[in-house]
C-alpha cells in the first residue's frame, strides 16, 4: 500500500501544476497568437491600421461586432527607449480608446464623446521619464478604438474621423 | 529500481495530462460545441461576468475571455451577456426560427449579435443582419421585437439572420452601462425573451 502513495503523490502534484500552469499562461499565448495574426493581416505596429467594416469575411478577431469601428494599432515598446504617444481624433458619438496589455487585460480606457483623447503610454522601467503617462504591465500590446457606427453611412464617417488618430513614439 | 522509475515517470505524465485536460475543459479552451456562457451573474437566462478585462477576473474567466471574447472591455465601459438557449432552455440553432423581444435597456447603447458557438466567429453569410442595435431597432412602442431565421421574413422590420450558423448564441452588449446595472443586474435588466416559432420538420 505504502509504495503507491509517491507515485499517486507525483500525479496529484503534477495535475495541480499543469492545471495551474495552464490557465496561468493561456491568455498569454493565446495574445501572442492574436498579435501575430493582427501582424499578417496587416494591423500595423505604432500606428493605426484603418479597418475594414466587420463581416463575416472579414472578421480576426472572435466576437467582433459588426456595428462598431474599430482601429487596431499594436505596440512593442522594447523596440525604443520613450514613450509611445496615442491620440484618438474627435467623433461625434460614442467613442473609446482602450489599452491591452500582453495577457489580455484591459488595463486602461478612456471615453472620447465628442472630444479627442491623448494618452502617453511607457513601459514600468521607464515611468520616471514621464509620471503621468499610462503604465503598460507588458512591453507588447495592443491600443484599440471603437466607434459607435452600426451602419456603411456612420462607418464612413468613422473612417474619416480616424484620420485624426495617431499611435506612435513621441518625439522629443 | 528502474520499475519504480517509470512508475512515477507515468504517473507524472498521466498527471499533467490530466491537469492539462481538465483546466483546458474548465476554462472553456477545448474546442467544444457547448455555449460559452459563463460568469456568476445570470438574468433570466442571460449570463455574464463583470469581471471580464479585468485583472480581478478568474484564472478560468480570463483564459476563456481570452478564447472567445478577446479584447473585450472592462465594466465600467461595457458588459456582456450571453444566451445559448431560448425561453425553455433548448438550445439554439438555425434549424428553428425565434422571436425575440424586448424593451429599452440601462445603457447609453445596446446591441445583440449572433455568433456561432462553436468558434464564437459570425456565421458566413452575405445577409448583412447579424445583429440588431439601439440605433436600427424599428419600433412603434417602447417595446420590441425581431426575428432570427435563415431567411428574412416577410414585413418583419429587426431580422437576425441565422443562415449557415449551426448552433449559436446571442451576445448583448451595453455600452456604458447605468451605474445601477452595474451595481445589481437583476434588480436593474429587463433582458429580451427568446421565443422559438417552429422549426423545420415541425408538422405543417
Amino acid at each position: 500500500m505504502k509504495s503507491w502513495i509517491g507515485p499517486v503523490a507525483v500525479l496529484l502534484a503534477s495535475a495541480v501544476g499543469a492545471h495551474w500552469a495552464t490557465l496561468q499562461y493561456a491568455p498569454s499565448v493565446i495574445m501572442d497568437r492574436a498579435l501575430t495574426t493582427l501582424k499578417n493581416r496587416g494591423v500595423a505596429k505604432h500606428a493605426f491600421t484603418t479597418p475594414q467594416r466587420i463581416t463575416p469575411q472579414t472578421q480576426v478577431v472572435v466576437r467582433s461586432s459588426p456595428d462598431l469601428f474599430y482601429s487596431l494599432c499594436r505596440y512593442d515598446l522594447s523596440e525604443f527607449d520613450g514613450t509611445l504617444k496615442i491620440t484618438m481624433g474627435e467623433w461625434p458619438d460614442y467613442q473609446s480608446l482602450s489599452f491591452f496589455d500582453g495577457s489580455t487585460n484591459n488595463f486602461a480606457k478612456f471615453r472620447g464623446t465628442g472630444k479627442s483623447v491623448s494618452v502617453r503610454l511607457v513601459r514600468p522601467d521607464l515611468e520616471y521619464l514621464d509620471p503621468d503617462a499610462v503604465v503598460s504591465p507588458t512591453n507588447r500590446g495592443v491600443v484599440l478604438i471603437r466607434r459607435l457606427a452600426p451602419t456603411q453611412e456612420a462607418f464612413d464617417a468613422a473612417a474619416e474621423a480616424a484620420k485624426g488618430d495617431s499611435c506612435g513614439p513621441m518625439r522629443s | 529500481m528502474i520499475k519504480r522509475g517509470v512508475i512515477y515517470l507515468g504517473a507524472g505524465l498521466i498527471g499533467a495530462g490530466a491537469g492539462l485536460a481538465s483546466a483546458l475543459l474548465m476554462s472553456g479552451l477545448w474546442s467544444t460545441k457547448e455555449p460559452m456562457e459563463f460568469g456568476n451573474i445570470n438574468v433570466d437566462g442571460w449570463v455574464s461576468d463583470f469581471a471580464v478585462g479585468s485583472e480581478q477576473a478568474s484564472p478560468y474567466v480570463r483564459a476563456r475571455v481570452a478564447r472567445h471574447g478577446l479584447l473585450a472591455l472592462a465594466k465600467s465601459e461595457a458588459v456582456y451577456f450571453v444566451r445559448g438557449t431560448d425561453s425553455e432552455g433548448r438550445r439554439m440553432n438555425a434549424d428553428c426560427d425565434y422571436r425575440i423581444t424586448g424593451s429599452s435597456m440601462p445603457a447609453l447603447w445596446w446591441s445583440i449579435t449572433l455568433y456561432n458557438t462553436a468558434d464564437s466567429m459570425l456565421p458566413i453569410n452575405d445577409d448583412n443582419a447579424l445583429s440588431v442595435d439601439a440605433t436600427s431597432i424599428v419600433s412603434e412602442a417602447k417595446n420590441w421585437e425581431a426575428v432570427i431565421s435563415t431567411e428574412r421574413p416577410e414585413g418583419a422590420s429587426n431580422w437576425i439572420s441565422s443562415r449557415n450558423s449551426d448552433g449559436f448564441d446571442l451576445l448583448l452588449r451595453l455600452y456604458v452601462p447605468d451605474e445601477a446595472l452595474v451595481e445589481d443586474p437583476d434588480a436593474t435588466l429587463l433582458p429580451p425573451v427568446i421565443e422559438r416559432l417552429s422549426c423545420k420538420g415541425d408538422a405543417a
